[in-house]
């Protein structure tokens, strides 16, 4: 049975539609997390979710209880806001166990419960504070304090680090993925960073005006995008898509490109483009590969089927330390390449590079959609 | 030596400004200074010094008379008894007008439905609705409820003038809160009154004390609704000023007129005097933080 089930939900306010059916079911234990561009309906989501706002059109169930209209306190969901939203006449001690004292817990308990949750928080000698006398990442700190005292049954992220500096974030990013495994709790967690994305989801949702586009495990996501959008949304630097035409050639279908010279260069595709017809030959379609799959020749893959060497032009040099990501122009397009720093490159000369295909996607150039499974 | 120059023609203007605003104050208190030079004087010295001579001592005769003897109107007691009526009048009005707006902005700020916008805007004109305009509906519904000359009638008429402006006070101060302080209560398991009584109250010291100032001032020193709506004993203090002006025998006092509107404006003075400085700062919050 499925912790929370999202069955065809819909948002309308007034004429706009802001969420058009969404779906989604998460098992118990399980870290959801959505992402999508601002604006797609992400808290919208979420405050469904929490009951905050009143669906258009759809169900949502806690468990098996159908929560569609049930008021916020009797969804038993806790939430932590991206402005954390603390209490600012209460003390931390106060701000945490509030939502007890309003379910009427003894005073005994639930000054137990502000104790294991502050113990597990680190934030024991902040109890007697007044949120104005804490910074971002001890607030940040005291607001999930405050969702983690009731022990509910879900748990709801809006943007909660978004706040922090980037080495909080990092600090709490990790913090989040221990609290989780540690409590086998479920959560729901918006975030725009991907990184975030990646290291802390089971299963991610990529949304793009209140549509959901594709749920799937991180992997599979960033593997596998269902359409161009999702693709280019998850991975930092995005995938590079270069316009190609579908062509023949001695292990089946792949792709045909100019390489740095003006020279043609045939590209072969994973299962010898399984999937695509010979009809479709000479089509123009959009190749998705991602910048870490052309690197300098490594002589161990030299010889798989799937790999390439290519003529590039380098045009511009960005070493990040790791790795140095080579910009240059395929088809009219930027392409980026993520090599290794000791290998030797000029501004303005050619350069030999790897093209690994095994992970290379296709995509129709007007619909966006997948082409090749 | 461009600094220099700079920083002088800057104190320049600095003192020119200070020099202006001492100015500005001048005028404001001169009535004021006036008005107590003219109280504690007997109705000898008026006649034969200036309006600006100070008194041979402080006699403080008018004082007495205005506070207990002095008649207005029919009765001869003072003022005292219509400063007593004004505090019944005032006290509850300004307690109630500022609970119901701080409901009413609660509301029209934080919880909002279907038509508040509507609502909120209807009330905005309850502002712009001149105190004349509403004597002779605002009589009828008076007497409709047998509250006619009552301490309870004039109460009852300031709070309903005055819910339009503390509405409009709370709701621009709530406005301000964040939304999900609301959000979050209610996850909490809190509902309307308990988060308003827990949360936002509490939250509310600054806009309050704006508030019950405005209201203070503004039904203390009305004139209009009490010589309107109030009976021979429930008169408010501003009415009964009125009439002590008004009731001479003989030449006019002066000295006891001054010294009535002097002790029928203490209460306002003493209200600024005290929480003038949160005033400012309630008001200017906002604006702000907006
Ligand atoms: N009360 C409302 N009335 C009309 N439209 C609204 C209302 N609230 C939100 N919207 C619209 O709904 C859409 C989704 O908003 P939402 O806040 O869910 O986006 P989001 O995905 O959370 O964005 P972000 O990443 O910026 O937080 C937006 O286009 C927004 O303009
Ligand atoms: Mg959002």
């Amino acid at each position: 049975m499925a912790a929370l089930t999202i069955d065809n939900v819909q948002k309308r306010y007034g004429q706009t539609e802001v969420l058009k059916g969404i779906d989604i079911a998460i098992d118990k234990g399980e870290f959801l997390i959505l992402v999508g561009p601002s604006g797609c309906g992400k808290s919208t989501l979420m405050n469904s979710i929490a009951g905050l706002e009143e669906v258009s059109d759809g169900r949502i169930l806690i468990g098996d209880q159908d929560v569609t209209r049930a008021s916020p306190k009797d969804r038993d969901i806790a939430m932590v806001f991206q402005s954390y939203a603390l209490y600012p006449n209460m003390t931390v001690r106060q701000n945490i166990a509030f939502g007890l004292e309003i379910r009427k817990v003894p005073k005994a308990e639930r000054e137990a419960e502000v104790k294991r949750v502050a113990q597990m928080l680190q934030i024991e000698h902040l109890l007697e504070r007044k949120p104005s006398q804490l910074s971002g990442g001890q607030r940040q700190r005291v607001a999930m304090g405050r969702a983690l005292a009731r022990r509910p049954r879900l748990y709801l992220f809006d943007e909660p680090l978004s706040n922090l500096d980037a080495k909080l974030r990092v600090e709490m990013r990790t913090e989040i993925k221990k609290l989780h495994q540690r409590l086998g709790t479920t959560i729901v967690y918006v975030t725009h960073d991907q990184i975030e994305a990646m290291t802390l989801a089971d299963r991610i949702a990529v949304m793009r005006d209140g549509e959901l586009l594709q749920l799937a495990t991180p992997q599979e996501i960033y593997d596998n995008p269902a359409n161009q959008f999702v693709a280019g949304f998850m991975g930092s630097p995005a995938m590079n898509f270069i316009p190609c035409q579908l062509a023949q050639g001695d292990t089946g279908i792949g792709v045909q490109l100019e390489d740095g010279n003006g020279q043609p260069v045939w590209l072969p595709l994973p299962d010898g483009g399984a999937g695509l017809q010979q009809a479709q030959l000479g089509k123009t379609v959009t190749l998705g590969l991602r910048p870490e799959m052309i690197t300098e020749p490594q002589p161990h893959k030299a010889g798989q089927p799937l790999v390439r060497e290519v003529a590039i032009r380098v045009d511009v040099t960005e070493p990040t330390g790791a790795d140095t990501m080579v910009l240059t122009e395929l088809s009219g397009v930027e392409v980026n390449c993520r090599v290794n720093p000791r290998y030797p490159l000029a501004t303005g000369q050619l350069a030999s590079l790897m093209f690994d295909m095994s992970k290379a996607v296709l995509f129709d150039p007007i619909t966006e959609a997948r082409l090749d499974n | 030596m461009l600094d220099n120059s700079r920083t002088a023609s800057q104190q320049l203007l600095r003192w020119g400004i200070y020099g202006l605003l001492a100015l500005m104050a001048l005028i404001y208190l001169m009535p004021l200074w006036v008005m107590l030079l003219t109280s504690l004087k007997d109705i000898e010295e008026i006649r034969s010094g200036t309006l600006l001579s100070l008194p041979q001592g402080l006699n403080f005769d008018a004082w007495q008379k205005a506070w207990s003897s002095a008649c207005t109107g029919g009765t001869c007691e003072g003022i005292s008894p219509y400063l007593a009526n004004s505090f019944l009048i005032v006290i509850p009005a300004v307690a109630i007008s500022t609970l119901v707006g701080a409901l009413n902005g609660y509301v029209v700020a934080m919880w909002r439905f279907r038509g508040s916008e509507l609502f909120f805007g209807l009330l905005l004109v309850g502002c712009f609705i001149p105190f004349q305009v509403v004597l002779l509906p605002m009589a009828r519904t008076l007497s409709f409820l047998g509250l006619a000359n009552t301490t309870t009638g004039l109460v009852l008429v300031h709070v309903v003038y005055g819910i339009a402006f503390t509405t409009l006070f709370f709701r621009n101060f709530y406005v301000g809160l964040p939304r999900e302080l609301i959000s979050a209560a209610r996850l909490d398991g809190a509902g309307f009154f308990t988060i308003f009584r827990r949360i936002i109250l509490p939250l509310s010291t600054p806009i309050i004390v704006v508030t019950v100032i405005w209201q203070f001032t503004q039904i203390w020193n009305d004139f209009l609704f009490g010589v309107v709506f109030s009976g021979s004993d429930t008169q408010p203090v501003t009415v009964a000023l009125n009439n002590l002006v008004n009731t001479s025998f003989g030449g006019k006092q002066y000295n006891v007129d001054m010294a009535a509107a002097l002790i029928a404006a203490l209460p306002t003075l003493l209200v600024y005097v005290l929480a003038g400085k949160y005033f400012v700062r309630g008001l200017t919050a906002g604006a702000v933080k907006g």
